[in-house]
């Protein structure tokens, strides 16, 4: 019986941590989107008011209608698009070479594709800037996009790597016996039994440029081609303290699109995470 | 997985397949890219630490002096100094919170208790909003008058109000708070993987020997998590030694210069004050932490070896 009542206080306590660890990492999160839905009179209510008593749905309107909010989730849309086809073009084949072939350089190969994955962004985007304004190539998608790419490529690589290593090499003798060539090996085998690693690295890819912030910072001065994390600095530095409703509206507007994809995938998400991090 | 490594690589047959059946061209767009974007920039900005150039104009000489002027003066050494203070008390406080809501989430899927997922989810949500607009939101939390959300708590216990932003030690404070609530998510989610592949026996031993919760923990569970912890703080660094976007968006590196971690002072010695070499030698500073670092991680993760 009391070993009973042991666990029931366990649990209890348990609980009770869960409940205090949920309000603490998604309080933030309400609040801003409770000031997204209050009037200005109401930012300035107090004690500050936990829901808001009117919702100020055009907040949302004002801002979409006034701010190049929809150009910029646009101009994010495009470029994490493309973002992940040309890193999973690349990494797709690196990672296959650096699981199936056997050659001497492979492991400072690897080592050195780590490394570039700790290089801070700000340290890399200064030299760039200056090549990029000498070939006056400030504000150009495809090279934007190319650094988008490369900051995200040591970790693609790595995880497929591991992720291909898991693939049996029976599968690829069977299929050399049927006369099949490597590039038909990858397109008919090893892609489809990939699958799940290869959408989780998209996700992460994917969550990981919407967020990219340097690197546009920098390589950007055209505020029509700026995407949301710019774009909404650029909203803060510009908006009066009055209008943080509005700010708020632009920030939730600009976060749901991640949200959305973490918390559906969010099971792959951590399934890529701890593969790929705890052995690379 | 080692087993597959001796039947691994099927016959190379010579002739005209032997293009695809050497790496390299495999290799080839990830080389290109990465010299491109990584080489390139490294060796430029190591050659622009030893010029006077500037953002604005063409000409510079080389000389010594951005680096004899960057030792020379106590403010580097106090930015050096916020941001060890920012690094260590944003990592420190990662892993600790991280360790013990992996434990309390694994605690929890033993006794099939509900709602870990939700746990879970709400953590890594933190970490999957971009830094940006985590600065925006803690900016707006961290409002000083009585309408922010944080001052009004404080109103209501009869407090003074807190300057959170402005006073400078606190500035610092309030950076590293918002920090660790974006990166708990990352130690928590690596240890939670590492604690699913302790062996469930030695645990059971444990509990058998006689020994209680508290000794399982700290005697048998910790020391076996050592070798993980250290790979997780030795990432988590390196990514807090690159802040940027978090406290541009927070702070911008204010009040005065009391919150300017070396990334942030990058950007602005190049784009603010257009110091191109000075910005550069302290890049190269930044760039030696880094591959420091990462020599550290290689070694540890060469001692842990292949398995």
């Amino acid at each position: 019986m009391s070993h009973h009542n042991k666990t029931l206080v366990k649990k209890i306590g348990i609980y009770f941590s869960y409940a205090v660890i949920t309000l603490f990492f998604l309080f933030p999160l309400l609040w801003i989107i409770s000031m997204s839905f209050k009037t200005s009179q109401e930012l300035f209510a107090i004690p500050p008011t936990l829901i808001p008593e009117t919702f100020a749905i055009e907040n949302y309107r004002y801002v979409l209608e006034t701010t190049g909010v929809v150009n910029y989730l646009k101009n994010s849309a495009i470029i994490v698009f493309f973002t992940v086809i040309f890193t999973l073009l690349v990494s797709v084949p690196a990672a296959y070479a650096l699981s199936r072939f056997k050659f001497k350089l492979k492991v400072p190969i690897l080592i050195t594709v780590l490394m570039t994955q700790m290089i801070s962004a700000v340290v890399i985007s200064i030299p760039l800037y200056r090549l990029f304004s000498n070939w006056n190539l400030l504000n150009n998608y495809i090279v934007l996009i190319i650094v988008y790419v490369s900051v995200v490529l040591p970790l693609a690589t790595w995880f497929l790597k591991g992720y291909f290593d898991t693939i049996p090499a029976v599968l690829d003798e069977a299929a050399t016996i049927d006369g099949a060539n490597r590039w038909q090996f990858i397109t008919k085998i090893l892609f489809p039994t990939s699958m799940p690693g290869i959408v989780s690295v998209t996700i992460l890819v994917a969550v990981q440029s919407w967020s990219q912030f340097v690197i546009p910072f920098i390589l950007l001065d055209d505020e029509s081609l700026y995407p949301v994390s710019v774009g909404v600095m650029n909203l803060q530095s510009t908006q009066q303290a009055v209008t943080t409703h509005y700010l708020a509206a632009g920030s939730v507007i600009s976060v749901i699109p991640v949200i959305i994809l973490f918390v559906v995938f969010q099971r792959l998400i951590v399934g890529a995470l701890t593969s790929g991090a705890v052995k690379g | 997985m080692s087993n597959f490594q001796s039947v691994k690589s099927p016959k190379i047959k010579p002739g005209k397949r032997a293009f695809v059946n050497s790496p390299f061209p495999w290799l080839l767009p990830l080389g290109l890219i990465l010299t491109f974007v990584f080489v390139y920039p490294i060796f430029e900005i190591i050659r622009l630490s030893f010029t006077d150039a500037s953002l604005l104009g063409a000409d510079y000489s080389y000389t010594t002096e951005s680096y004899g002027r960057l030792f020379g003066h106590s403010e580097f050494f106090s930015m050096l100094l916020i941001t060890a203070i920012f690094v260590s008390f944003s990592v420190v406080f990662q892993l600790f919170f991280g360790f013990i809501i992996a434990f309390l989430i694994d605690q929890g899927q033993k006794l099939d208790l509900k709602g870990t997922v939700i746990v879970r989810t709400s953590v890594l949500t933190a970490w999957a909003i971009p830094g940006v607009i985590i600065g925006i939101i803690w900016r707006v939390m961290y409002t000083e008058t009585e309408v922010g959300i944080f001052n009004s708590l404080v109103g209501m216990v009869g407090m003074d109000l807190i300057p959170f932003l402005s006073d400078p030690t606190i500035a610092l404070i309030s950076v590293i708070v918002a920090n660790v609530w974006r990166g708990t998510a990352f130690s928590m989610i690596l240890i939670y993987a590492a604690i699913q592949t302790l062996p469930n026996d030695v645990m059971e031993a444990a509990k058998i020997d006689g020994a209680n919760g508290l000794q399982r923990l700290f005697k048998v569970m910790l020391p076996m998590l050592a070798p993980i912890i250290l790979v997780t703080l030795i990432i988590i660094s390196i990514d807090t030694f690159n802040t940027f976007d978090m406290v541009m968006a927070l702070t911008g590196g204010g009040p005065g210069q009391s919150t300017e971690v070396i990334a942030l002072s990058i950007y602005t010695t190049i784009f603010r004050e257009f110091n191109l070499g000075q910005g550069a030698a302290t890049s190269v500073v930044l760039l030696s932490i880094n591959v420091i670092m990462t020599l550290v991680y290689l070694k540890i993760l060469g001692r842990q070896g292949e398995k």
